[in-house]
């Protein structure tokens, strides 16, 4: 009870003391500075309408790259940690009907919805990350509704290291053509796409590499549902 | 006075800090840290609105004025990937603890101690 | 050669990490040595850039996507980040060639893979010039410190890694929410902008920030409190992974502590920050040492030393003056060294004799000479005793904190210093001087790392002029933000 206590003692000074450290922060006042630089020319120095992608993949990309690498690194170690000699699926109760018909009928259009979110990160919300998430939400249903389902999950290990190799081959032709790392060559080099800002076939390379991170997400997430999911067997 | 925005997200923060600082089950303990994390992201969020503007999507309508700042939008995408590397690995952690020691209580399991 | 092939130093180890599962069919001698290729190859760049940068006296900026800062994300490799890159590529070397005989634990590849991405975290934390990046960064160093935490899967190491995550997850939020602090009352996320702008900084908004932030890193930086799960870490990790932790990981998150703390130093309340860090620093010295001399394993044991050694950089760091951070610089430069030695002849021997016990190092004078010699080396090094390079830097800390005026803080110093005098030599003592055994095969690649670090730290013992002046460099490179502002091409957004 005195742990309990002082926990919450502890938890109102830091709570008083971030509001008082956000009392100089005002809500809702226009304080962008590099922000409205974006804002401003996001349009003709990378072709998306989508500013906060263009943030993302172009104008901050390294942090992107970065981002790519953590997933990477969570599935490489889930791998790692729930590495066993032999592993299969233990699931024993089949799903109900409901669920084996509604999966069968929704996985292909779930995949679909994912790579429609993907390709069209640089004109509509979305990107990479949440379409790769739909894609694998499809995988984690047909998990659900079949005991005996399973990703082929070396070829996945495969894609996911060749999607990854691909991304930073995008960013080393950009070093080798414009002479920076992750250079996006496609807009400002080929100027691919200038009349068609705000339709598909534009935006430089953000869908592109959205595609790759898509593909990237999307078998990494599965693949640690996958990990997570089976469990060690005797031989 | 703060607003209900900054409040959310401390609250949010406050919870989560609680459940780690006194719950026993690993389990719940990450629960505590996730919610911490949606509460940063909350607070990175709303420290990026701005009163009265939408969406920065350049569509129809919406000028370089009419946009909220996107950077902290751009950074929440990162941390929240981060977030969830982080819990992915925690729960295969976790896994494993319970895989040895047959519990997921914390003061059962310390045994590297001093 | 451009400068902005520097990039090639996180470009190389994440294409590489993201090659390895398509030759991972070859087995896992292939693996182990393609491991130590791609290091080797990595030092070679790093070699080249440290070369670069220290003839030319001028810092590479890496701009990706062609965007000048603040608008893109920029790696700023100046003298500290040439020097520290180096000093990363190489331990990450010897310990890719240790790991061919230290790791049996399978999968080999995701281990492979997971020591490539520590590497490359620790590179990009250190070279990075944009606030946030540098928590991304700090993120990969960390979730892969924690794979590789648990990676023998044991329950120690299981227990040992799920501390971590959560000390991990406490201080990275932290950090977000000193960021998101940052960032909305100045608008930019860009450590020269920063420095740029803020001394027109809230007081209040600035000092929570950066002690958040310094909270944050606390941990990455295993500064008490935060430093509970090193120990631990330290111990279950497997060996090879322990001497990164201690050589270049936990520095890693020390320099980008130094860093926005004197890139903030326009601000007001920046002082107040300096105290609050003098005194995390003062105690992880001080629990830290005593907590060594109840030790019964040698890891562990030298776990704790590194982190008392790590708490005098914190406070050579804290001081706000220049010499306290090139002492610090310098120190951090020896310890990295010093504790690469030890923790990789400690590693040897456990591989060897099966445990890192106190027992198994009885009569290891008889039993393995060269590694009880190296042992030795290091600890005598560790202590501080004169003609061995810490000595040289733990003086200069100590005079840069009387200097500074914080006497009760060398008085502790001293005292922890005593203490870790008293562990050394009980370790040395029991090697030679206790016990009896065989003499048994120490193997060759082992040996010449072993007597190749020991000579480097006993070089710089006698000769420590030219290390010093490189450090006082890099030292500088911290210190002067008037410079570091000056170097970045920052576009005039804004301002």
């Amino acid at each position: 009870m005195l742990k309990r206590a002082l926990a919450i003692i502890t938890l109102l000074i830091i709570g008083y003391w971030l509001a008082q450290g956000l009392a100089g922060v005002p809500f809702g006042e226009d304080r962008m500075l590099v922000a409205q630089y974006y804002l401003d020319h996001v349009k003709e120095q990378t072709g998306a309408v989508n500013t906060v992608t263009a943030v993302v993949v172009n104008y901050r990309g390294f942090d992107t790259l970065g981002e790519v690498t953590v997933l990477f690194i969570a599935s490489t170690g889930v791998g790692a940690l729930l590495w066993r000699k032999k592993r299969e699926r233990t699931a024993k109760t089949e799903g109900s009907i409901v669920l084996t018909t509604g999966t069968r009928l929704l996985a292909p259009f779930i995949m679909l919805f994912g790579a429609y979110i993907f390709i069209h990160g640089h004109l509509t919300p979305g990107g990479g990350f949440p379409g790769g998430a739909t894609i694998a939400t499809a995988f984690l249903l047909l998990y659900m509704a079949f005991t005996v389902y399973e990703i082929p999950h070396k070829t996945f290990e495969k894609v996911e290291g060749a999607v990854g190799m691909a991304y930073v081959l995008v960013g080393l032709i950009g070093l080798a053509i414009g002479g920076y790392f992750l250079y996006d060559w496609i807009w400002q080099d080929w100027g691919f796409g200038v009349d068609n800002v705000g339709r598909l076939l534009s935006g430089g390379f953000i869908p592109v590499i959205y595609t790759i991170i898509g593909l990237k997400v999307g078998t990494e997430l599965s693949g640690i549902i996958d990990n997570m999911l089976k469990e060690e067997v005797s031989e | 006075m703060i607003s209900a925005y900054y409040f959310g997200a401390i609250s949010l923060i406050l919870i989560g800090l609680y459940a780690i600082l006194v719950k026993k089950n690993v389990l719940k303990m990450l629960i505590g840290l996730s919610i911490m994390e949606t509460g940063v992201n909350l607070l990175l969020v709303s420290v990026g609105y701005i009163s009265g503007r939408s969406a920065p999507i350049l569509s129809e309508g919406i000028g370089p004025n009419q946009a909220v700042d996107p950077i902290p939008q751009a950074l929440v995408l990162t941390a929240i990937v981060i977030g969830v590397a982080t819990t992915a690995m925690a729960l295969s952690v976790a896994m494993i603890i319970y895989e040895k020691y047959g519990t997921l209580n914390v003061e059962e399991i310390r045994r590297l101690r001093g | 050669m451009n400068g902005q092939y520097a990039s090639l130093l996180i470009a190389l180890p994440l294409i590489s990490a993201f090659f390895v599962p398509l030759i991972k069919g070859l087995g896992k001698k292939a693996v182990k040595y393609y491991l130590v290729l791609i290091t080797a190859l990595q030092t070679g760049i790093a070699a080249w850039v440290f070369q670069e940068v220290y003839t030319t006296g001028k810092p590479i900026i890496v701009m990706a996507g062609a965007w000048r800062p603040p608008v893109g994300i920029n790696l700023y490799i100046g003298h500290f980040a040439a020097l520290f890159v180096l000093i990363v590529a190489v331990v990450s070397f010897l310990m890719a060639v240790f790991s061919i005989r230290a790791i049996s634990v399978d999968p080999i590849d995701k281990y492979a893979m997971l020591f490539l991405l520590v590497m490359l975290g620790a590179t990009g934390m250190i070279a990075t010039g944009d606030i946030f990046n540098l928590f991304v960064f700090m993120e990969i160093t960390a979730i892969s410190a924690y794979a590789l935490t648990a990676y023998n899967k044991t329950g120690e190491a299981a227990e040992a890694s799920i501390k971590y995550i959560i000390l991990g997850g406490i201080g990275s939020s932290f950090f977000l929410i000193g960021i998101a602090l940052i960032y909305g009352s100045l608008g930019t996320l860009n450590m020269a902008q920063i420095a740029q702008l803020a001394g027109g900084m809230d007081a209040t908004v600035a000092q929570v920030g950066l002690a958040l932030i310094v909270f944050g890193l606390a941990v990455e930086a295993e500064l008490f409190p935060l430093n509970a799960w090193a120990p631990d870490a330290y111990q279950a990790a497997p060996h090879p992974i322990t001497a990164m932790f201690s050589a270049f990981v936990v520095k890693a998150g020390l320099y980008a502590l130094a860093r926005i703390l004197y890139l903030m130093q326009a601000v007001s309340s920046w002082h107040s920050v300096l105290k609050l860090l003098i005194i995390m620093a003062t105690l992880t010295v001080f629990v830290a040492e005593f907590a060594a001399l109840r030790q019964k394993n040698v890891k562990r044991m030298i776990a704790y030393s590194s982190i008392a050694q790590i708490g005098l950089i914190g406070l050579a760091f804290a001081l706000g003056t220049q010499s306290g951070v090139d002492a610090g610089v310098f120190h951090m430069v020896n310890h990295a060294i010093v504790k690469a030695l030890l923790f990789l002849a400690v590693g040897h021997v456990a591989v060897s004799l099966g445990g890192a016990e106190m027992e198994k190092f009885e009569g290891l004078g008889k039993r393995m000479p060269l590694t009880a010699f190296a042992i030795t080396v290091g600890a005598i090094a560790a202590v501080g005793i004169p003609l061995f390079n810490v000595f040289w830097s733990k003086l200069r800390i100590l005079l840069a904190t009387l200097g500074a005026g914080y006497s009760w803080a060398a008085a502790v110093v001293l005292i922890a210093s005593v203490v870790e005098a008293v562990y050394y030599f009980r370790l040395i003592h029991t090697m030679w001087f206790a016990g009896e055994g065989e003499r048994i095969s120490e193997g060759l690649a082992v040996s010449l790392m072993l007597l190749f670090l020991a000579a480097l730290v006993i070089v710089i013992g006698v000769y420590p002029d030219y290390a010093w002046s490189i450090a006082q460099k890099a030292g500088n490179d911290i210190f002067n933000v008037a410079d570091y502002i000056k170097n970045v091409p920052l576009m005039g957004v804004g301002a």
